[in-house]
């Protein structure tokens, strides 16, 4: 199940002004909470987290909105950004890069998920193959990429840990994925 | 009798010094006059540092001091524009004629003389700026439409860092003007200052000891500026003024923090200002200034 969590919404509660812009950490602190209860009471295997009626997002804000929610995830659902603009987004990777974290972004154009953040060339290409050619288990992945086994899971189980797939009835998936190209 | 706090014809970051030397030339509690009568002009810095020095008065229970205006009716209606006399009469027995006038949404002032003292605050100039500060940021600082955000961001983490660390509140205002003596170019100040305990005060118990016998007001400065330390033990803090650095060296812009004796400087080519100077002039609380330049291709 894919739930939508509007931050615009979510903001206005937090400051009960007209603001849109994502700024300081106690209205960052407050906008995290929110979301957090909303994934507990809600679980599902996917969540849209929306910024496109949101205004600035400044370090501080996108510190404690997104690295402490990827930090500290409160259930397995899989969290992906969405509606970012360009400088938006080079706060959010600020602060990625700052925890070595990674991030999913909803690419409005291709309508899949991109990587954003501190990622190991390995993680990106099991993700890119997941991507293009769909579901694997761990041998399917690493005959597709020509790599040993233990590369593969090792990749595979840490794209899980990050939150950047998950484990399905097929095998590993990534969220968003287009229809896999025919082989 | 008063003690006479001489206001500098000129006061911008440099002549700051006159002011802060001449305002801790004795207790704070002295019964003090501040003489603006000579001043000829104030760059935000300047307008948020007498107010800072206003507050500090206030809040050691000194006695209410006494400012004589500008005598010039230009500068007085320009300081009254920014917004300055109508703060400063909470801090001060203001003499001499105070124009009423209403801030001019067409003036070089992209943000009046105001007060942060809590998140809201801090929402509050964000979205004042972000609605008047377009024009000027892109047309006559040739500063890309998009990246007026980030000129927005660095304002809401200067005004954070009272709301974090301060201990009190404090004053921000963003005034545009041509920087003739050392740029030649039209620039964009952001002044931001506190009468709060300081940054080596906010970082003595978690830094003092890794610094040891160096440890002062310049040992501070350099944790938070250039090692990006903060008070807290969360590893996420200390971005706020590593994200101003990183919007500064796209723009090629200007830091300085003072606080205290020291000040700090990260400084652009443009710029003789030295990186650290220590053994000043003792102040309250910190003061912040960011200088963003018209892009070269502009003329300015």
């Amino acid at each position: 199940m894919t739930q939508t969590i509007r931050v615009d919404q979510l903001l206005r509660e937090a400051v009960q002004g007209p603001y849109c812009d994502l700024v300081t950490r106690s209205t960052g602190r407050a906008v995290r909470t929110s979301i957090q209860q909303r994934l507990a009471s809600r679980p599902g295997s996917l969540a849209l987290i929306d910024f496109s009626e949101v205004g600035l997002v400044d370090f501080s804000c996108a510190d404690e909105v997104i690295a402490k929610l990827l930090l500290d995830p409160p259930t397995e659902t899989i969290i992906v950004l969405q509606g970012l603009r360009e400088e938006q987004l080079e706060a959010i990777e600020h602060v990625l890069e700052h925890h070595a974290l990674a991030a999913l972004v909803h690419d409005a154009a291709s309508g899949a998920a991109r990587m954003v953040g501190r990622v190991s060339p390995d993680l990106r290409t099991a993700f890119f193959t997941l991507q293009r050619t769909g579901p694997a288990s761990v041998q399917a992945l690493a005959d597709r990429i020509g790599w040993a086994a233990d590369r593969a899971e090792a990749a595979l189980l840490a794209l899980v840990r990050l939150r950047l797939a998950r484990t399905g009835s097929e095998g590993f998936v990534v969220p968003l994925a287009p229809e896999p190209l025919s082989p | 009798m008063s003690r006479v706090v001489e206001v500098p014809a000129s006061f911008d970051d440099r002549s700051f010094e006159q002011f802060a030397a001449s305002f801790s030339a004795g207790p704070v509690t002295d019964r003090m006059v501040f003489d603006a009568r000579p001043a000829q002009w104030a760059s935000p810095f300047g307008l948020v540092g007498m107010l800072t020095a206003g507050q500090a008065i206030k809040e050691a229970g000194g006695a209410r001091p006494d400012f004589t205006v500008p005598a010039a009716d230009e500068v007085r209606r320009y300081w009254a524009r920014t917004g300055f006399f109508q703060h400063a009469a909470e801090f001060f027995d203001l003499h001499g004629k105070v124009p009423r006038l209403k801030p001019d949404e067409q003036s070089d002032v992209l943000l009046d003389v105001t007060p942060v003292r809590a998140s809201e605050d801090v929402h509050a100039v964000v979205g004042k700026l972000q609605a008047g500060a377009a024009r000027i940021l892109t047309h006559e600082l040739g500063i890309d439409a998009k990246a007026t955000m980030g000129f927005a961001m660095a304002l809401s983490e200067a005004c954070q860092n009272i709301v974090e660390h301060a201990g009190t509140g404090g004053w921000v205002a963003v005034h545009a003007y041509t920087f003739r003596r050392r740029l030649g170019r039209r620039v964009v100040v952001i002044a931001v200052s506190d009468a709060g305990v300081g940054f080596r005060r906010s970082l003595e118990v978690t830094q003092a000891r890794r610094f040891g016998d160096r440890w002062g007001d310049g040992a501070a400065l350099e944790a938070a500026v250039i090692q990006n330390v903060s008070r807290f033990r969360d590893p996420g803090r200390g971005q706020g003024i590593a994200g101003i650095k990183r919007y500064l060296g796209r723009w090629n812009g200007k830091l300085s923090i003072r606080s205290g004796t020291a000040r700090i400087a990260i400084v652009p080519e443009w710029d003789d200002d030295v990186p650290m100077t220590e053994h000043l002039a003792p102040f309250p609380g910190a003061q912040l200034q960011i200088v963003i330049p018209a892009q070269e291709s502009t003329g300015g």
